[in-house]
């Protein structure tokens, strides 16, 4: 399993899934999603089963691969990946995402079911590219084709404003991934002055960056810190998300809030806290202030929303703050736990939205200002979603209190201050999901829902057990979140 | 030299020189039929081209006295007309046929083009210079008016005419500061007078070399000197404009280069000058790469389209061309830009030629729509090569950019490259657009129908194959043209 074959494979399966979807008929895409990214997930888990479910981080390590193939060596173009601690779970995360996004119903499977179906597989297979990528340029390469699928999501199967929403998109990933991609540029160069060679191997640069002074590093450091800002965002970089996340079809959303917004946390542990040491130490404090207002901006903001997914889309802000807060204490826990925190919100997020999508087929809308009593109709749906908003809000037990809990302990040993603004947060993440579980499940059914609302069904069977595997994950993590820290 | 070794340095040239007169011949013998002049053209230039490659790695040789230096360098590049030229004589048979243009003069008119781009970069003599640069561009006025009933292509001809002559006057009023400046018209005379002479430049000298500069500036159509090609690229006949946008351009835009690299602008006393150079590039870039990729995107019609495309990669190559002043760097990024900008140039504005006529508008982005369901392999021809054009990675336009800006990074203009690739991006939309038109819109009822026939098909098809295939494994290609030294 430790032979590089593992990782090659990791990346073909979802390429070939892309290309089998497209001899697949109309009619039997869902199923073929389903089912394909069912057998990615559990094919995933068993090649990366060494890393994840070895008990110690010593343990893990004989199970880390790297690989790395020449390709334009006269440019210093080769590609490069890594599997370990982080990257293997990361792997795993995209899978069960793109799972839980196939597994939705909805327009897509009647409007071009075939893109759709070829474009999430590519997403995936662009994401794992990215998750392992330890080379520069085939990093940045595999975060530029996430757009690819993403725009498409939005362009073809998106809400209202959808013109606008993926020009924004659009407008500002590439602003950041521009400046990255000069970032990279210059680390490149500095490779070549120092050695006559163009590489962007992470390993070769990082040789040569340990002997540049500290100002040369900084504008390429701040060039990847504002790529990664913009991408998983942090406030003041937030303008472009609400809009993409509402006009987005709903398993878009669920790719970009649970997994999409991850390449930000794994572009930081992966490039930037390595190459940038000194210069991430330096501006630690303005680092972790702007997490910890994230974390608060965003939870005022949620708690002022009056539609569900605007709501979830500010939450997630607020909940990637904490990660961030993690990686800027600059310790390996802290890093720890912010990738045990990004898993808890990555399931977290995918089950809520999930469920939030089975809420808006139901009654139409998700306005949290009329809809209200559903909980009433549908029991068992709104038990399903009582129990995301709980994992949400990291009660003890769910996979989200370990990873809040440990960001918070690391981050007080490097900022008091900024900590106690983060822990602000947890309370008022508190006050705008219960809010929004009461607004749109509790008290009397509305006269404003429409009237066939309550003649739908409850949550399907099928549904109930995706739901059942999702709450399965958050209550495991939450038991053992010992397996997800082998960074 | 011997008169021999003379003709043996000189045999690509005079093999091209011969075939000309051969096709201008058989066009008048059988007048009737365009098929003789045709395949004589095929044969020069195949002939050409091989002999150009076969004898690509002898040592450089001036001959005629230096005015003429036939290298690597010019070799391989007679290679790479010869094969534009192979290209377009197949891929414009069929538009030539439907738009009723189709005479013999097109073909020795092509070849004279060709012959006098290839003497123009092989070119040491401001003398020699100006005559090729003639030579090449009176053939291409004449084709840029081919269309003889249609009032667009005669507006093109004439804009182009007046143009080339402006350019050519230019051109002879630099030669002759310099001439006055340095008392000679050869290039190495010119260098070593400047090695020479440690006040640095003088008043006179300077106005030369910003004049001899200026004139290609207008042929390659950097911004602020870009204003004439919208329009003549609209007008001329599309296999015209994808002559003038690739051989024309690439002949235009080495032979800057080495005006550019005239002066020792190393030597002590150059410092100032050489700053102000590159200060002038800097802003030509900007301007190019601004003016290109933001008005790009407000192109309808695709031949104007694809000049702010050729504008804009004029600014880009600009990068290349401060890259290439700085000590220890070559020109590898400029010729290898241009290369990869060649080999899908070609493709696309035979692509372009391939849509049935509708009048005098030409192609507009509106006769993509839908094109996937009407021609499904058109469409990936298509999507491929605008790709390239925007410079995604697995085809050559990746490499090419990529190439670029790295060595200006690494020649201190990050801020230039920060600019250069956020037009890339805003560029990249123009690019896609067509694609998203064909793919994901239903067919506009008044979109042009398409056909081009096997043979245009054809070369468009090798062109995508060099794009992918290059695209994919460009290592050959790049150590081969990193060797290439720059001719002085």
């Amino acid at each position: 399993m430790e032979t590089s074959s593992s990782l090659s494979f990791l990346l073909t399966i979802p390429l070939l899934a892309v290309v089998i979807s497209w001899v697949i008929p109309k009619a039997l895409q869902r199923i073929y999603a389903i089912f394909g990214s069912a057998l990615i997930l559990a094919l995933t888990v068993y090649e990366t089963s060494g890393i994840l479910f070895s008990s110690t981080t010593e343990a893990a390590k004989a199970y880390f691969v790297d690989q790395r193939l020449e390709w334009v060596s006269e440019l210093g173009l080769s590609a490069g990946f890594r599997l370990d601690g982080v990257s293997a779970w990361f792997l795993v995360l995209s899978a069960l995402t793109t799972l839980v996004a196939f597994y939705l119903r909805g327009i897509w499977y009647r409007k071009q079911p075939r893109l759709f179906v070829s474009m999430g597989f590519f997403l995936l297979f662009a994401l794992n590219s990215a998750f392992l990528a330890t080379d520069l340029i085939t990093f940045y390469l595999s975060y530029e084709a996430v757009f690819i699928p993403m725009i498409f999501m939005v362009g073809v199967w998106g809400e209202n404003q959808k013109a606008s929403a993926v020009f924004r998109f659009f407008l500002m990933s590439f602003a950041g991934s521009i400046l990255m991609l000069v970032a990279m540029f210059q680390l490149m160069s500095m490779h070549h002055a120092a050695t006559g060679q163009w590489s962007s191997h992470l390993p070769d640069i990082l040789k040569v960056v340990a002997n540049v002074p500290v100002e040369s590093l900084l504008w390429p450091g701040a060039g990847f810190l504002l790529a990664f800002a913009i991408k998983v965002p942090l406030v003041p970089f937030h303008g472009w998300l609400k809009e993409v996340y509402v006009n987005a079809p709903m398993p878009g959303t669920i790719w970009m809030s649970a997994i999409l917004s991850k390449l930000g946390v794994v572009g930081v542990i992966r490039f930037v806290l390595p190459l940038f040491p000194a210069v991430i130490k330096e501006y630690q404090g303005a680092l972790l202030a702007v997490s910890a207002v994230s974390v608060i901006y965003a939870a005022l903001l949620a708690i002022r929303s009056n539609e569900g997914k605007t709501l979830l889309a500010y939450s997630s802000i607020s909940h990637l703050g904490f990660v961030m807060l993690g990686l800027f204490s600059l310790s390996s826990e802290g890093s720890n736990a912010g990738v045990l925190l990004s898993v808890g919100h990555a399931v977290t997020s995918g089950m809520l939205f999930y469920l939030l999508h089975q809420v808006e087929e139901r009654s139409g809308n998700l306005d949290l200002t009329t809809s209200k009593g559903l909980a009433t109709a549908y029991p068992v749906l709104f038990s399903g979603l009582f129990i995301a908003v709980l994992a949400s809000v990291s009660l003890p037990g769910t996979l989200n209190f370990g990873g809040e809990f440990l960001v918070l302990l690391n981050a007080y040993r490097a900022s008091a201050l900024c900590t106690i603004l983060a822990a602000l947060g947890v309370i008022l993440g508190a006050v705008y999901m219960l809010r929004f579980f009461q607004r749109l499940g509790l008290g009397k059914t509305g006269t404003a829902n429409p009237v066939d609302v309550l003649v739908k069904k409850d949550l399907s069977l099928a549904d109930l057990l995706m739901v059942v595997l999702l709450v399965g994950i958050v209550i495991y993590g939450g038991i053992n979140p010992g397996i997800f820290m082998k960074g | 030299m011997h008169m021999n070794e003379i003709i043996q340095t000189l045999m690509p040239w005079l093999i091209l020189a011969a075939g000309i007169l051969v096709t201008l011949l058989v066009s008048v013998i059988r007048v009737e039929s365009k098929r003789p002049a045709q395949f004589s053209a095929l044969l020069t230039l195949v002939l050409t081209g091989v002999s150009a490659l076969q004898t690509v790695s002898l040592p450089g040789e001036a001959i005629f006295s230096g005015s003429i230096e036939i290298s690597s360098l010019t070799r391989i590049l007679l290679a790479l007309f010869s094969l534009i030229g192979v290209l377009f004589v197949v891929g414009a048979d069929r538009y030539l046929s439907k738009e009723k243009i189709h005479l013999s003069d097109y073909y020795h008119l092509l070849l004279i083009m060709i012959l006098g781009a290839g003497i123009m970069v092989a070119a040491k003599d401001l003398v020699v210079l100006f005559i090729a640069l003639e030579v090449m561009s009176l053939p291409a006025y004449t084709l840029a008016g081919f269309r003889r009933n249609d009032s667009r292509s005669n507006e093109a001809a004439i804009k182009y005419f007046v143009l080339g002559g402006a350019v050519g006057a230019v051109f002879l009023l630099g030669s002759a500061f310099l001439f006055g400046a340095t008392g000679s018209t050869q290039f190495p005379a010119i260098y070593s007078w400047s090695r020479q002479s440690v006040t640095g430049s003088n008043l006179l000298f300077a106005a030369g070399h910003f004049l001899v500069i200026v004139a290609f500036l207008f042929k390659v159509a950097a911004a602020p000197f870009h204003f004439w090609k919208p329009d003549v690229y609209e007008g001329a006949p599309t296999p015209v404009t994808g002559l003038m946008s690739t051989l024309v351009a690439v002949a235009s835009f080495v032979t800057l280069v080495r005006l550019i690299h005239l002066p020792a602008l190393d030597s002590t006393g150059w410092e100032v000058y050489a700053a102000s150079i590159k200060t002038t590039i800097r802003v030509l870039a900007v301007a190019s790469l601004v003016v290109g990729s933001l008005v790009i995107i407000t192109q309808k019609n695709l031949k104007r389209l694809f000049a702010y495309s050729s504008i804009s990669q004029s600014g880009y190559l600009m990068l290349g061309v401060l890259a290439s002043l700085q000590p220890g760097h070559g020109i590898a990024p400029v010729l290898i830009y241009l290369f990869g900008y060649v080999f899908a140039a070609v493709g696309l504005f035979v692509l372009l030629s391939q849509s049935e006529p509708r009048g005098d508008t030409g192609v507009e982005l509106v006769d993509l729509t839908g094109l996937v369901r009407r021609s499904p392999l058109r469409t990936a021809l298509w999507s491929v090569l605008l790709f390239s054009m925007a410079g995604m990675p697995f085809t050559v336009g990746f490499f090419t950019k990529y190439f670029i800006f790295i060595s200006s990074v690494g020649s201190g203009e990050t801020p230039l490259v920060v600019l250069a690739a956020m037009c890339a991006v805003v560029s990249a939309y123009a690019y896609l657009r067509p694609i998203g038109l064909m793919v994901m819109r239903d067919a506009d009822p008044g979109a042009a129908q398409w056909g081009g026939g096997f043979w245009s098909q054809l070369v468009v098809v090798v062109s995508v194959i060099l794009v992918v295939f290059l695209g994919l494994m460009p290592n050959a290609m790049i150590q081969y043209l990193k060797g290439i030294p720059l001719i002085h």
